[in-house]
């Protein structure tokens, strides 16, 4: 019997082919791009669950509000972690791990610039599970200056030689360091990459005991079924009891009375977390995370697509119903029950799910490549062939297959046998009415995902065309250029000869991408106001930058020493009440050596030091040049004023090789997560209107079909072929334009939650309605035409004929 | 075999009703093989359609060897139809897809018959009706005579007890109609219960029994 299921399915199948094509074209594109996006966010749902402890291993954060300062950071203070072992029972186990900047490797005089190392503490292999290949498997760091080595650093510094026992010297802090181990490479999910992993035994800082300064991200591992919330719950007595004397110290404030009006405490979050559910500051972030957001977002996505497609199904077999009227009929008075029928539609059904998911699979593998590339990742296609997921995929046939043809197999086999017969049954009616509903949800998909990657698309734009207070165009950063040495100054003298060169300045904090950083406690006749960022730069940083002074004036060497002088941005003037005359007021910053009086000789206008994510915060300009170079290039084309640097640089015999970054593409890699999310919802709308256009195109050839006389008379009483296109288009037009009444207030809000996360953001603009209406009714319309120009340009006597 | 008493059906126009059977009696003897001759609309079809239980009456009783239709559920009456009763159409309704062969076997996949007899059982009926030849081919390879052999083997191939005919020759020319005619006589003759709609007085010959319906009542017997 399920032979002949197949075999007449698969009759029918072929004796339709047009819409056969468009059923399985449809299915598979739903299928591949649900198995795209399955593997998307399995990915990212799977960061650090490798380690044999994730889901007891919380990472402690610090998050406060200090006098209207919103502090968000991953790093806590160095003793936290000892602390939080000793004092709470349901810790097992804490490490920490501080992120070294700038790191300088040398071996054998050759030198590994930049590589990723990081300082742990020694039972960091005893929390987290990243496995020791060569050396000491355990306690490999229990002394100084001991170091473990991914397998690719090892590969690379040491070939074929045994790493083990070799001393690796980290130059710019005149550091030997001793392989004790090599370890396996991280994993690409997880929230960490280093390829040098340093014992903390020799860092000094690892040794401090203030709880006023955060530097090291701090992992604890909770006891077996411990509440992290119970955890949670006990850290601020721990704040209080630690935190409370020294904060006292400082400020002169109990614990008690600083809470009063401030927030400040320490919280946890799993390990598991840590990749899509972070909001910490860029600067306490060791890489770009996720977004949880973004994972519903493509789940909803991979699902409506494969919705669509079913509906497809749905609609197509429903609308050839009355073709099939007929065999229900015949094959009822047959003999064959309710039951039997609605297998044999079931198995149809199947035999398209089955095919269309093996097109899906080719389609997956080929276009995975370029998916990754879109996407920023690295999936695999080898994870499709695992046991698991094609069980996952044959349940997924079974499942499309059952929905995509359950409902035309109920409802077929539900015909009354004479009527049937009689040919009574037409595919209009109530069944109709379902079917418009299905075809409209299928537009609010595809015309809502339109507007939103149009809103993307928007934002991306403003983000490009924000005024950020400086123009970022033609700037060249080179950060390492501390390696020359002595010959620094006079690099940055032949550069500002260059007739290249606009103009040229000496520091290391950039608004966008890498740059150094640095906090500090402002005081106001003595009294705590609280914390902003410095800039440390030179006289030529404002002109580099093209930064606006409003008032006072820039730093100048005219004037001498200039290291008690600041440039404040406009809302450093405000939060620190100086809006009238601000020039020659003063304040003191907090300093190593204690208070130190500032005084104001200018004020610039605000500009975006931060991602556009956030408010402008307040900052302070000083003058200490040092770091690197920031070059404002006369021309857009670069290249030639690089090849003149890399030469130059060459020139001062430095070991390593000119490095450079242009602030413009640092800019722009700021919002890849936004990039790259846009870019895949505007694929997937591409996808989804296509697959939807494919199930219009389905039924206005059944409509024409169905319609085959009328238009055949209509023609022989003088209608015109467009006459007839109107005729046909109008009712699927229709149920378009209503799908937008769906999908604008829908995607509106979504959208506009979306753009919430950015404090400088675009509206949505009317006119991107209009475009999003222009693009799906264009294409809608271009679909429908196609067909039914055909059907109108038949020769009326063809159709009359057949009666 | 069949006994029909004061059948009605009717449909509802404007508030009136129209009878399609009008206090309608019938018996219809086991291996009798009757002919319902009437003017079209006469209610021929319909009277088939209610004794193949593929149509509701409204009023009245029918029993089929004793068992009462009118008080059965539908799918009981599906069951009873199932197993006893053939039905031939006058446009064929040949399933378009499958061949001869698949479409004689198609009535035998529905009943669970076994592969081995299935295959059995259609050589025999292929070989009665001398359509071994013709078996791989598909409906529309065939005439129109051959068409309604195909069907009324389909019929028979689950040895109905009895069989509907509704005008099985009205789509075939004289010669085609008289061979069908006579093969409905020799099936008659083994023992099957045949029961015809038809137009034309010389096929209605053929049956042992003549019944005339106008309007939905049977006129003389």
């Amino acid at each position: 019997m399920i032979k002949n299921y197949i075999k007449t399915g698969w009759r029918n199948i072929t004796k339709n082919k047009g819409i056969f094509s468009i059923n399985i074209a449809g299915l598979a594109i739903g299928i591949a791009s649900c198995l795209l996006i399955m593997l998307y966010v399995s990915d990212e749902l799977s960061y650090d669950r490798f380690h044999e402890k994730a889901d007891r291993i919380v990472r402690v954060v610090f998050r406060a509000n200090v006098n209207g300062e919103e502090m968000k950071e991953a790093v806590v203070m160095a003793p936290v972690a000892q602390v939080l072992k000793n004092d709470l029972p349901e810790v097992t186990q804490s490490t920490r791990l501080a992120k070294s900047y700038n790191n300088r490797i040398e071996y054998n005089g050759a030198y590994y610039g930049q590589s990723s190392l990081a300082y742990v503490d020694p039972n960091f292999f005893e929390v987290f599970t990243l496995p020791i290949i060569q050396g000491a498997k355990t306690e490999p760091l229990d002394k100084p200056n001991t170091v473990v080595i991914s397998k690719s650093f090892a590969e690379n510094t040491f070939g074929n030689t045994d790493p083990i026992g070799k001393m690796l010297k980290v130059t710019n802090r005149d550091e030997n360091l001793l392989v004790t181990g090599v370890m396996e490479d991280m994993p690409k999910n997880s929230h960490f990459h280093f390829d040098l992993l340093v014992s903390t035994l020799g860092y000094a800082q690892a040794k401090k005991t203030s709880w006023m300064e955060s530097d090291f991200f701090t992992f604890l591992v909770l006891k077996k079924g411990a509440d992290i919330d119970v955890v949670e719950s006990k850290l601020p007595a721990i704040s209080e009891k630690y935190m409370g004397p020294q904060l006292k110290e400082a400020l002169g404030m109990t614990f008690t009375e600083f809470t009063k009006e401030n927030e400040i405490g320490l919280f946890l979050q799993p390990l598991t977390d840590i990749h899509l559910h972070s909001d910490f500051s860029d600067s306490t972030t060791l890489e770009q995370g996720g977004d949880i957001k973004y994972v519903y977002i493509f789940s909803a996505v991979a699902i409506f697509m494969l919705v669509i497609a079913c509906i497809n199904f749905m609609n197509l077999a429903t609308a050839s119903a009355s073709k099939r009227a007929k065999e229900v009929g015949i094959r009822k008075v047959l003999g064959s029950n309710k039951k039997q029928l609605i297998y044999q539609f079931l198995a149809e059904s199947f035999i398209s799910t089955f095919l269309a998911a093996f097109l899906a699979i080719i389609l997956v593998s080929m276009s995975l490549p370029i998916f990754n590339q879109l996407a920023g990742k690295d999936l695999n296609f080898q994870y499709l062939l695992s046991p698991e997921v094609i069980l996952a995929i044959f349940s997924l046939i079974l499942i499309i297959g059952f929905i995509a043809g359950g409902y035309p197999a109920f409802y077929l086999s539900s015909f009354n046998p004479l009527s049937a017969l009689k040919s009574k049954f037409s595919g209009s009616g109530k069944n109709s009415g379902i079917r418009s509903g299905l075809v409209i949800f299928q537009f609010v998909i595809s015309a809502g995902l339109i507007l939103s990657t149009l809103v993307v698309k928007e934002q991306m734009n403003f983000i490009q065309n924000k005024e950020l207070g400086y123009e970022k165009d033609q700037l060249l950063v080179v950060r390492n250029s501390y390696l020359l040495g002595n010959n620094e100054d006079n690099f940055i003298d032949e550069i500002k000869n260059n007739p290249l060169v606009e103009n040229v300045t000496h520091s290391a904090f950039v608004p966008a991408g890498e740059s150094d950083n640095e906090v500090g406690g402002i005081f106001k006749n003595n009294e705590f106001q609280r914390r902003m960022s410095f800039y440390n730069v030179d006289e030529n940083y404002i002109p580099t930058m093209g930064m606006e002074v409003l008032e006072g004036r820039n730093f100048s060497e005219d004037f001498g020493a200039e290291s008690d002088k600041v440039i404040l941005n406009q809302k450093a003037v405000e939060i620190l009440g100086f809006k009238k005359n601000p020039i020659e007021k003063s304040f003191q910053r907090d300093t190593h050596d204690g208070l130190k009086t500032m005084t104001i000789i200018g004020v610039i206008k605000n500009f975006n030091f931060k991602s556009l994510h956030q408010e402008i915060e307040p900052l302070i300009l000083k003058y200490n040049p040092y770091g690197g170079i920031i070059i404002r290039s006369k021309v857009a084309d670069m290249s030639g004023l690089i090849e003149n640097l890399n030469g130059r640089w060459n020139a001062y015999n430095v070991k390593e090789g000119f490095d450079y970054s242009v602030l413009d593409d640092s800019y722009n890699h700021t919002y890849l997560k936004e990039r790259k999310m846009g870019t895949i919802l505007s694929l997937f709308a591409i996808l989804t209107i296509i697959v939807a256009c494919l199930g219009l195109f389905g039924l206005v050839t059944f409509t024409a079909e169905q319609r085959f006389k009328e238009i055949g008379i209509r023609k022989v009483l003088g209608s015109s072929a467009s006459q007839i296109v109107a005729l046909l288009s109008k009712d699927f037009l229709k149920l378009v334009g209503i799908s937008f009444l769906i999908a604008f207030p829908l995607s509106y809000y979504l959208m506009n939650k979306w753009l919430q996360d950015f404090a400088y953001r675009t509206e949505i603009h009317w006119w991107l309605y209009l475009l999003a209406a222009g693009i799906t009714i264009g294409i809608a319309f271009l679909t429908i035409s196609i067909k039914s120009y055909k059907a109108a340009s038949v020769n009326p006597i063809k159709s009359l004929k057949t009666e | 075999m069949l006994k029909l008493n004061h059948i009605y059906k009717w449909v509802k126009s404007g508030g009136r009703r129209i009878f399609l059977l009008n206090d309608l009696s019938l018996n219809v003897e086991q291996g009798e093989f009757l002919s319902i001759m009437g003017p079209s609309g006469s209610g021929k079809s319909t009277l088939l359609n209610v004794i193949a239980m593929l149509d509701d009456f409204d009023e009245g009783e029918y029993y089929f060897e004793d068992e009462a239709i009118h008080n059965l559920k539908s799918k009981k009456r599906t069951d009873i139809f199932n197993q006893n009763i053939g039905f031939i159409f006058q446009a064929y309704h040949l399933l378009d897809d499958l061949t001869v062969y698949e479409n004689i076997e198609t009535p035998l996949l529905y009943k669970k018959v076994k592969s081995s007899e299935r295959k059995a059982l259609v050589a025999d009926i292929l070989d009665r009706f001398n359509i071994v030849g013709k078996k791989d081919l598909f409906p529309h390879q065939l005439s129109g005579g051959q068409q309604q052999l195909v069907g009324i083997a389909r019929a028979l191939i689950i040895k109905p007890k009895l069989i509907l005919a509704d005008e099985p020759t009205g789509n075939l020319n004289s010669k085609q109609s008289d061979e069908i005619m006579q093969l409905f006589k020799e099936l008659n003759q083994e023992g099957v219960t045949i029961i015809q709609a038809s137009h034309s007085e010389s096929n209605a010959a053929y049956g042992s029994r003549i019944i005339n319906l106008l309007d939905g009542s049977v006129q003389k017997s």
